[in-house]
């Protein structure tokens, strides 16, 4: 079986995030480039399997700048096969839109079973691109999945719903999106690190996925305006004088909170 | 609901242009200490205050000569211990994103009631060590009983104070007092062994443990009589003892005859050949190695060994 998985690479969350407001860009050199935590859970989904069922492939698929290979060589240490990297100076700065058809049209190229991706990323949130790819792609889509079960042919899942959970499962091949709860994923160790070096990790450009940068359907949104936000103002302290309960109360009744 | 800080750190510049005026001083100082010395060895009263009081405080009857080779291993695990133990505490205190965290498995031979709590990678390398170095620590105790050798380490004779202001005064006007350590410490080292054996050592675990999982939270009066602010205010200042008690210590040891004194304690010997010197570089190899690979990707697999390592 062959496993694609969706990973992006993100500015770490642990540092403070700028955005380029003149271009309305993520402003990539304020802090420490990262593979994504909830794509390296999704890696995670696919190793379990690949640990248990000899003969899987796991491929690591990114659509991303540059440094990108950084963050394939962590999901190649991981455990990972092979990484491919779509790299085109003509998708700086691509919309949900734009990123899905290319990934779909990557994935046309690679093959795959099963394609898993994170529910959402950690800077763009969009949480759509799984589900557009599926559509570009017409398999049928698990989304949110808080624990995935791989089989030879199907691929099934517990999503959680409002009011309790929901059992899904699909033929292969299918694309699936999983959640933070899905897997703890491991530690790259001594010898991943080292076999990561001489793992392949392939670029392609779009030309090489069969894409013309001006695609049909590729309509490209930009940032019109982008504005920092405002800094956060002092708060409310509560002295508790025997009065915290009520004061909390009416705190949380006049922003309607409750 | 505070108003949002920088959590930039101040530029290094700042805490380094301190050095410019603070290392012209500290020479300044360090040549008044010596000056002042050699004037007071020209005193008469202070001479013979010198030759009063040479600088080593007369072994009780029966005191052992010499080094025994136990005490060279104890001396050298001690010493690989204590450097990972000061940079594993230092990161525990440094470190705002551990590398991974560690949580007990509570089924092995420790088995606790209450549910391990989980603790940074950092401080399961700092408590690790701290078994590893207590245990070395009572090893070191019961020979040190057992064999007599504590008479060298322990002051016996309140004379031991004026040998050392002796023995003080002698470094200090750089005409160093002539010490054989396999025979006998100056009175100034026993006073500094003494204190890192059984002060330094015992302070550290007594802070060390009420700071650790391992102390009761339920022990009412007791955890009110010392509590936990005052054994983490006390703790450190321990480390900072005992960084320059080595710091001192190894100069001294390489100023005063390196090879004789390298010979005592890594060879058990009292000639001046090399054989010390190259087990002491040998250790060192060994210590440098240890902190090499002293590495969250080398310690995780150690970890997971008695407990989940998790992010
Ligand atoms: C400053 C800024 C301005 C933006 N402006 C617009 C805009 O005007 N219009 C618009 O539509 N979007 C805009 N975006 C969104 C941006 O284009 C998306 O971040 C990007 O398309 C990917 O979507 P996502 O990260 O939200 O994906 P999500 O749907 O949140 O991602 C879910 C999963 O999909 C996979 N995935 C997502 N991206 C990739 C990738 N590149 N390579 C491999 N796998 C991937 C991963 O598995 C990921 O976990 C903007 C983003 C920024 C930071
Ligand atoms: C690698 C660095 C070190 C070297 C080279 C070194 C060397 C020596 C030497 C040569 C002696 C014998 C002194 C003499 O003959 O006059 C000695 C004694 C001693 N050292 Fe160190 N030392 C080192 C690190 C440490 C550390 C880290 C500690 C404790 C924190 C320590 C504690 C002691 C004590 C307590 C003694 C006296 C032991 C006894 O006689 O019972 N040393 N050391
Ligand atoms: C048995 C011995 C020891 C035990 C049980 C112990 C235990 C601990 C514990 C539990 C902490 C974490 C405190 C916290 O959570 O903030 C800690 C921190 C630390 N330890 Fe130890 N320790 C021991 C010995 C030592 C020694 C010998 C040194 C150095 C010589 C040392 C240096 C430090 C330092 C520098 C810190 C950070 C302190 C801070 O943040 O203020 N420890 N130790």
């Amino acid at each position: 079986m062959k496993i694609v998985v969706l990973v992006k690479q993100v500015p770490d969350t642990y540092e403070d995030r700028k955005l380029d407001t003149a271009a309305g860009l993520v402003d990539r050199g304020a802090c420490e480039p990262v593979l994504d935590e909830i794509n390296e859970r999704a890696l995670e989904v696919a190793l379990r399997y690949r640990d248990g069922n000899k003969g899987t492939e796991v491929v690591l698929l990114s659509m991303g700048p540059e440094g990108t290979a950084s963050a394939l060589r962590k999901g190649l240490s991981m455990g990972a096969d092979v990484a491919v990297h779509v790299l085109d100076s003509a998708l700086s700065g691509a919309d949900l839109g734009r990123t899905a058809a290319v990934l779909a049209a990557a994935l046309r190229a690679t093959g795959f079973d099963l394609v898993i991706a994170g529910n959402a990323s950690t800077d763009g949130g969009g949480g759509v691109v799984p589900a557009m790819v599926a559509e570009h792609l017409g398999l049928p889509h698990l989304t949110f999945l808080d624990a995935v079960e791989i089989s030879a042919g199907t691929v099934a899942g517990v999503r959680a719903t409002e009011h309790g959970s929901l059992g899904v499962h699909a033929l292969l091949p299918a694309v699936i999106s999983v959640t933070e709860r899905s897997a703890e994923a491991r530690f790259p160790n001594f010898k991943g690190i080292l076999k990561a070096k001489k793992k392949p990790l392939q670029v392609l450009s779009l030309a090489e996925i069969g894409l013309d940068p001006a695609f049909a359907g590729a309509g490209r949104s930009a940032v019109v305006t982008a504005a920092e936000r405002p800094a956060r103002t002092g708060g409310t302290r509560i002295t508790d004088e025997g009065t915290a309960g009520e004061q909390l109360a009416d705190f949380l009744a006049s922003a309607r909170l409750i | 609901m505070t108003a949002p800080t920088s959590t930039k750190p101040a530029p290094a510049r700042n805490r380094w242009s301190r050095l410019v005026w603070l290392v012209p001083a500290a020479i300044l100082v360090l040549a008044a200490v010596v000056l002042a010395a050699k004037g007071l060895r020209e005193l008469p009263a202070v001479q013979s205050f010198l030759t009063a009081y040479p600088g080593e405080s007369e072994l009780p009857h029966g005191a052992p000569v010499g080094f025994p080779a136990w005490l060279g291993w104890q001396h050298f695990l001690n010493s690989l211990l204590i450097l990972l133990i000061i940079r594993s505490g230092w990161q525990v205190r440094t470190t705002t994103r551990p590398p991974a965290y560690f949580t007990r498995n509570n089924t092995g031979p420790i088995k606790t009631r209450g549910k391990p709590a989980k603790i940074s990678l950092h401080l399961w390398f700092h408590l690790s060590l701290d078994a590893l170095w207590v245990l070395n620590g009572a090893v070191f105790y019961v020979l040190l009983f057992a064999t007599g050798q504590w008479m060298r380490i322990v002051p016996t004779n309140w004379d031991v104070f004026p040998h050392a202001a002796s023995a003080a005064l002698q470094y200090a006007s750089l005409n160093w007092p002539v010490e054989n350590g396999w025979a006998n410490y100056n009175s100034l080292q026993v006073l500094a062994y003494f204190t890192t054996v059984f002060i330094a050592a015992p302070l550290a675990i007594i802070t060390g443990l009420r700071m650790s999982g391992a102390w009761p939270k339920d022990a009412g009066r007791l955890n009110r009589a010392y509590p936990i602010e005052l054994a983490r205010a006390i703790h450190l200042p321990v480390m900072f003892y005992f960084t320059a008690f080595i710091i001192v210590h190894i100069t001294l040891v390489l100023a005063t005859g390196a090879l004789r004194n390298l010979n005592h304690m890594y060879a058990a010997r009292d000639d001046t050949g090399w054989a010390g010197f190259a087990i002491f570089a040998a250790s060192l190899a060994v210590m440098t190695a240890a902190w090499i690979l002293a590495k969250p990707i080398f310690l995780r697999p150690i970890a997971s060994l008695t407990g989940k390592v998790t992010r």
